[in-house]
């Protein structure tokens, strides 16, 4: 299927150069800087490497959520609008290239290996974490999920708002909303606007939505607003448990002798390769209530999640488990997943 | 369906353009010269195809 001149489609794209790059060897990442687990990503900018928009972004739930033609080609015309115009932009982002980062040029470009998109994510992240300055936060979690203030849009119309719930309608989000800016940066594309979520200070306790009906929107962010499915992610440095859990309830709490505030939590999936790499020897339905002792955490809402914020992958801890109404002590070795390269 | 035709729309765009389809440049430098010359807007693409 091609993208004939004369549709919609094409049309648009005949306003701009354009170009596609398949290999970021020579890329300048600072620039085209964005969560690299996408697997498509673009950027609409002028010739002086300003952007106007950037067109992309995902959820844990698919890589392409947020794709739509006629989103692509709304924004695509305005971005055009905007260069006819003469807007003014924010200067260009500071270069950063492949061969700044250390790990990536000793495992890839020193094997003489191709440097794929999501390469320069996974060692950016494990430099930091050589260098001590791995903020898992905000490094690790990256992109925030909008559905978890409550938005969720009307995709094809961009940033329109399709439904409003939570803290975004606490707020005042009304569907029909239209999106253009967020925390004061304007946002043309949902690929800007994850961009810009993304920025947020983790610490942060609000972020503000302006919409086109005038409106300024204080959107109070909740617990663990920045807390996303990391399965996306195949090759991060997160420790690798080969379990998953859920947060026991209040009455849960209260029924096992636990703290209300702890983080304990259920087993709900257990992997098959927990035997083989003998990481633990959880099973289904296990509750496990402290790690290393500790039972609470600011962060942390379950056991795999203080793990997965606290733990370093590789690390050893000690579970504390209670397996049919018995407490019971269990070693519980993490591990890192191998990069491709 | 419009989401994974968008996919197929620009994968099929390919850098070798037939003259009734968009043109898609390999080189950015290249792009980045001839949005200057034209005084077009750049439209940068990427996706991993390792």
């Amino acid at each position: 299927m091609l993208s004939p001149k004369d549709s919609p489609l094409g049309k648009q794209l005949g306003r701009y150069v354009c170009v596609r790059i398949t290999r970021m060897d020579d890329v300048d990442v600072g620039l085209f800087d964005r969560d690299w687990n996408n697997t498509i990503y673009f950027f609409a900018m002028n010739a002086d490497e300003q952007i106007y928009f950037r067109y992309g972004g995902r959820d844990s739930a698919s890589p392409d959520t947020y794709l739509n033609v006629d989103s692509l080609e709304l924004a695509l015309r305005q971005g055009a609008e905007m260069h006819e115009r003469g807007v003014k932009l924010p200067p260009r982002p500071k270069a950063l290239y492949p061969r700044e980062i250390p790990l990536l040029v000793q495992r890839t470009f020193a094997q003489r290996q191709c440097v794929e998109c999501h390469l320069i994510g996974d060692f950016q992240n494990l430099q930091r974490e050589q260098d001590g300055v791995l903020d898992k936060l905000t490094h690790l979690y990256r992109s925030p999920d909008i559905k978890t203030l409550g938005i969720e849009l009307d995709v094809p119309k961009g940033l329109v708002v399709k439904q409003a719930s939570g803290a975004a309608a606490a707020a005042g989000m009304q569907a029909g909303d239209k999106i253009v800016a967020w925390n004061g940066a304007p946002v043309l594309t949902f690929g800007d606007l994850q961009y810009q979520y993304d920025k947020v200070d983790r610490k942060s306790t609000k972020v503000t939505a302006q919409v086109e009906r005038g409106a300024s929107l204080e959107i109070a962010l909740p617990e663990r607003w920045w807390w996303t499915d990391l399965r996306l992610r195949q090759s991060s440095v997160d420790p690798r448990l080969d379990f998953e859990d859920r947060p026991l309830s209040a009455d849960e709490k209260k029924k096992f002798g636990l703290p209300a505030d702890g983080f304990a939590s259920m087993v709900k999936y257990v992997s098959d390769f927990a035997k083989i790499r003998k990481t633990h020897e959880l099973r289904t339905g296990d509750i496990i209530y402290a790690v290393d002792k500790v039972e609470r955490d600011d962060l942390a809402n379950t056991a795999e999640l203080f793990l997965k914020l606290r733990k370093k992958a590789g690390q050893a801890a000690a579970l504390s488990v209670i397996r049919d109404g018995k407490r019971i002590e269990m070693p519980l070795q993490s591990y890192q997943l191998s990069f491709r390269k | 369906m419009k989401t994974l035709g968008l996919i197929f729309l620009l994968a099929g765009a390919g850098v070798a353009a037939q003259d009734d389809t968009v043109e898609w440049l390999g080189s950015y430098r290249q792009a980045l010269q001839q949005a200057k010359a034209q005084h077009k807007p750049l439209f940068v693409e990427f996706r991993c195809e390792a």
